[in-house]
């Protein structure tokens, strides 16, 4: 099956479509169509994910060849975005049949934002990545809307218009990157772009607009303002799934614009570039965790840690040595599982004991062991405990900012774990060490799913740490490749 | 013997089975199984083993068998044993005596690890379950707790810089001992060793880094404090060896001195047992540094049998002085009194420890301290202020002696020998009394066969071509110098009675940095947001005669969703001004 790539995108497309058909002959079976879809998508990125790995593998749209088409490209990186994708949207899934939302429609936007997501980690052509930036985009305002009451209507309105300024300055930076070249095609605008001159105003300035976009979208600090707010606004299942793919996939975006487009070349020629990489990243680090410090409700607290933790993969980015790219992938991935996690922990606990702020947590352990201890192993994993996948990211990401002698970085990413524990150790303190002040709730509305996918979340926080060594090194070719 | 396992692991199998099986069976097995390791690590053969598991994908050495780690892998595991023993007399937790075994574990695997990240690896896991150890009692111990993971937290990080940076340096995290490993030892460079003397620092206590040590180790059950005051610290020495283990540092062994005479003066002016105990730590733990910083064969064999008897009987003060919080329920000197006639085996117990910790002729302590300060004198610079035949460095360690005298003959004083008590105290039950007794003949038996201890020791002091000067245990001078301090702490302990009695509370250096940490990092969150704040307001007012014009969103949030009235926090005006904001910013920096 060549078109395999296509079919990835199609597949969800597809589901989406039905999703809505078979509302129209009887309400609430979305869920079922969304299952079938996102496990087929499972097993063909699963697929994909085995070839990709052996050798990038391409695929042609309708026909015409590269640069004038569109091209899917899918090497190690993608593959294992595109993997992330499939695997998060099934398990979210599980926990969302009895959580909710339940309406057809929320399936069908639920499988188009998988599209989307699919789309721009295996598209080779930058145009073809805005369009499936804006489709990801828009089906997840409308996810973050489908929560009850004004709060996340007013959360999803501004996620759409900051959004939408982000995407269309991306939009923007690729209008100046094809007037300097007349390419859309990745492969081809690398070396177009080189051709032009790395210190061209023109090439720089499509550098500033892409970037700057894609800074909106993965929400670095001070473009993150739309991020708590989405994250705390939408039902449980939205923000699991949107804080652990959509940011995910954003950053993937940046690592390819800023290594298949751009080439670690434009880095060097452009000392100023990195520089901002390096500001985005430090002080998203920093200013993420002490605000996450200063939050009092979990869900926003959690937010406001993402923007911390992507922090995080922006400065591998800025190092741009194969161990700090490998630990980026490696961050994306486990942070994608921990903070999927996290939300839908903390979702589970609100369902469960009706606790939704940090002092709401205390004695926690005595009235919901399994969602304490959940909490707790995936808040230790977001610290960077060992054998943990938080700390073998952080690991890679800090090993190869000594490697680079980017020093200053390299302390914020030590201090990093400092600050996570910062705002963890609270909570935990509170969770173990304290007893409990309020009075015992009726545990309640908890399905098997939901605590099957907590569990199963806690334990691949776990598992995913002591695979993500040989990871590494299967990933090595992918990154050498993307340096070269 | 081949290597079966590395030490560490039937330690932690015995604290993963043990709040499985019941108190009983369960605290009987993990005796059995910590005390195997004993005899196990004797046996094993020197070298470098399991050297084909990779830790997080770098070379590294599991399993290294050396003198060093071999002696304190056998102190380690001996104590551990003797400490489930007596946490099980003193109805000690199951779940505390599990989280004592991890933490006993991590430090073996911390002293048997053959590269750096196996060290630091066991070294941060050590922080944690230490800390879980002192959680584990609530209350006070909470807080305390906290502050001991903070400092611990940054101890840890600066050592781990410390580590980085050697490898950036040499390019493998192997010890210069293990096939494959660099040629030089220690750490490479200049500014690691620096860093990882400073993060130790923390472990061992320097001063000024300290303050956690009596402010922890009183305060949790009085069988964790038997684990506490034995593994953090000692495995400090062995990590500042691992840093410095040729020719020393000089400022490190003056810290040493400063440490022993430090910790001794604080230890004086306490009235809590378990605090005036934990200020001992850190004087006795000054000697094995300055044998460390000193960094001889001679001085480096000293701070280990320091380390090997230093365990021993401060391990038994804390089960003495855990024996008399249990049976009395008083923490304070000022409260007790008498006891050595209701007591008489903690009372002897305690007076075998306080003159091996007081270094009293025919006690272990004396032939330990007595190589660090022989060290002292042969094998280091003469210094600012030497008297006659004395060093400064050797004048700095004797003091701190007078001082350990002092301080024990108050202990002794105020708790066993003074006065009545009124009401009837009990002893230390069996198993307490069988745990106490083992470990002060051990006290006595190191103290009168020194040659059972010197066989112990990484470097033969009785040997002329391995040691700068020849140490023998029993000269008259050594003797007279061991009585001498005595009855100079006897003498300075009747004068200084007095004005001690009428003494409060002395401050130490965390009653500085406590409120100053804790108004520091309010003062950091406040201000920073504050500052966003104030950054935010100003940009918002300049912005907005433009944003007027946009559409209100409460208004049409409202309209839409069929509420009265909805208002936004953090308006999308203040967001998207960022955006625009950036961009400016980065096209400015781009094309300029």
């Amino acid at each position: 099956m060549s078109s395999l790539p296509a079919l990835l995108v199609a597949a969800p497309l597809l589901g989406s479509v039905l999703a809505l058909l078979a509302g129209l002959v009887r309400s609430e079976t979305g869920w079922p169509v969304a299952l079938v879809t996102a496990a087929v998508q499972v097993a063909g990125a699963g697929v994909l994910a085995s070839r990709a790995f052996d050798g990038t593998v391409s695929y042609v749209v309708g026909g015409f060849t590269a640069p004038f088409g569109i091209e899917l490209v899918v090497d190690g990186l993608s593959a294992t975005i595109a993997l992330l994708v499939a695997v998060v949207s099934l398990a979210v899934l599980a926990y969302s049949r009895v959580a909710g939302p339940r309406t057809n429609a929320f399936y069908a936007v639920y499988l188009l934002l998988v599209a989307g997501l699919t789309g721009m980690s295996i598209t080779g052509d930058v145009f073809n990545m805005y369009v499936f930036l804006e489709i990801t985009g828009l089906a997840a305002y409308a996810l973050v809307a489908s929560g009850e009451g004004g709060r996340s209507a007013r959360a999803a309105l501004k996620y759409l218009i900051v959004g939408t300024v982000g995407a269309s300055l991306f939009l923007l930076g690729i209008g100046y990157a094809f007037v300097a070249t007349g390419t859309l095609n990745m492969a081809d605008l690398s070396t177009q772009l080189a051709a032009v001159g790395y210190t061209e105003p023109l090439v720089q300035a499509a550098f500033a607009l892409l970037v700057v976009g894609l800074f909106v979208k993965v929400a670095v600090f001070p473009l993150h303002a739309w991020q708590p707010d989405a994250y705390a606004g939408s039902p449980d299942s939205v923000s699991a799934l949107i804080s652990a793919l959509v940011s995910t996939v954003a950053a993937y975006a940046l690592i390819r614009i800023v290594f298949t487009v751009f080439t670690v070349d434009f880095l060097q020629a452009n000392p100023v570039a990195r520089s901002l990489l390096v500001a985005g990243a430090i002080v998203s680090i920093v200013f993420g965790s002490v605000l996450a410090v200063s939050q009092t409700e979990i869900k926003r607290m959690l937010a406001y840690s993402s923007v911390s933790q992507f922090g995080l993969v922006v400065g591998a980015v800025a190092v741009a040595n194969e161990t700090a790219l490998i630990g980026a992938t490696v961050h994306l991935v486990g942070h994608a599982v921990m903070k999927g996690g996290l939300f839908l922990t903390a979702g589970l606990i609100a369902t469960a004991t009706g606790a939704q702020t940090v002092d709401d947590y205390e004695g926690l352990i005595q009235r919901l062991p399994l969602g304490a201890g959940a909490f707790g192993l995936l808040a230790l994993a977001m610290v960077g405990v060992p054998p943990a996948v938080g700390f073998v990211g952080k690991w890679y990401i800090a090993l190869g900012a000594v490697e680079a002698a980017a020093w200053p970085l390299a302390v914020v990413i030590l201090l990093s774990t400092l600050l996570t524990l910062a705002y963890f150790a609270r909570i935990l303190e509170r969770m173990f060490f304290r007893d409990a002040s309020g009075e015992r709730v009726a545990v309640d509305g908890v399905s098997p799913g939901m605590t099957g996918v907590v569990v199963a979340a806690a334990l691949a926080a776990v598992v995913l740490g002591m695979l993500a060594f040989e990871y590494g090194q299967l990933l090595e070719p992918t990154v050498q490749a993307l340096l070269s | 013997m081949e290597p079966l396992v590395p030490p560490f692991v039937p330690v932690i199998v015995a604290a993963l089975l043990l709040p499985f099986l019941g108190r009983k069976a369960g605290h009987a097995l993990a005796a059995v199984l910590t005390g195997a390791v004993v005899p196990y690590v004797w046996l094993v053969d020197a070298g470098a083993h399991f050297t084909e598991f990779n830790l997080f994908g770098f070379e590294t050495v599991i399993f290294n068998v050396d003198p060093f780690s071999t002696l304190m892998g056998l102190i380690f595991a001996f104590i551990g044993a003797v400490g489930v023993v007596y946490s099980y007399y003193s109805e000690a937790a199951p779940l505390q005596t599990a989280f004592a075994l991890s933490y006993v574990a991590s430090s073996l695997g911390a002293v048997f690890g053959g590269d750096w990240l196996t060290l630091i690896f066991f070294w941060e896991l050590m922080a944690v379950t230490s800390t879980l150890l002192v959680w584990h009692y609530g209350g006070k111990a909470v807080r305390a707790g906290f502050r001991y993971a903070v400092l611990h937290g940054i101890g840890g990080t600066l050592f781990l810089g410390a580590v980085i940076w050697h490898f950036a340096e040499t390019g493998t995290f192997l010890f210069a001992s293990v096939p494959g490993g660099p040629e030089t030892a220690g750490l490479a460079g200049s500014v690691a060793p620096v860093l990882a003397a400073l993060g130790v620092g923390v472990n061992v206590g320097f001063v000024g880094l300290h303050a956690w040590l009596p402010d922890t180790y009183p305060r949790p059950h009085i069988a964790a404090s038997v684990f506490l005051c034995v593994y953090t610290t000692k495995t400090g020495v062995y990590g500042m060896y691992r840093v410095f283990p040729q020719d020393g540092n000089v400022a490190v062994a003056y810290m040493g001195g400063i440490m022993a005479v430090f910790g001794a003066t604080m230890a004086l002016f306490q009235n809590d047992m378990r605090r005036l105990l934990s200020y001992h730590i850190q004087s006795q733990v000054g000697y094995m540094i300055a044998g460390v910083g000193i960094g001889s064969a001679l001085a480096q064999a000293g701070a280990f049998a320091h380390v090997f008897n230093h365990i021993l009987y401060k391990g038994l003060l804390f089960m003495t002085a855990g024996v008399v919080v249990y049976r009395t329920g008083e923490e304070s000197l000022k409260k007790l009194g008498g006891l050595a006639r209701e007591m008489p085996i903690t009372a002897g117990a305690f007076t075998v420890a306080a003159l091996s910790i007081a270094g009293f002729p025919g006690f272990n302590g004396f032939v330990s301290k007595g190589i660090v300060i022989s060290a002292s004198h042969y094998d280091f610079v003469k210094g600012p202020l030497a008297f006659g035949d004395f060093y400064t460095l050797e004048l700095l360690l004797l003091l701190g002696g007078v001082g350990t005298f002092m301080s024990f003959i108050k202990f002794g004083y105020y708790a066993f020998f003074h006065g009545e008590y009124d009401g009837e105290v009990r002893d230390a039950n069996r198993g307490q009394s069988v745990a106490m007794v083992l470990v002060a003949a051990l006290c006595v038996f190191y103290g009168v066969f020194d040659g059972a201890l010197f066989s112990l020791l990484p470097f033969d002091v009785t040997d002329g071509a391995v040691v700068s000067h020849v140490y023998h245990t029993y000269t008259v001078t050594h003797v007279v110098e061991g009585v001498v301090l005595a009855v100079l702490g006897l003498v300075g302990f009747r004068l200084v009675k007095k004005p001690l009695s009428g003494l409060g509370k002395v401050p130490d250096v965390d009653s500085l940095y406590n409120p100053g940490s804790l108004y520091g990092s309010r003062a950091l969150v406040v201000g920073v947001t504050e500052l966003y704040a104030r950054v935010d307001d100003a940009a918002v007012a300049l912005a907005e005669l433009s944003v007027r014009t946009a559409k209100h969103p409460d208004a049409a949030i409202a309209r839409v969703t069929g509420r009265e009235e909805v208002r936004t926090k953090a308006g999308i005006d203040r967001s998207l001004l960022l955006v625009l904001a950036v961009l400016v910013a980065a096209l400015a920096l781009l094309l300029a």
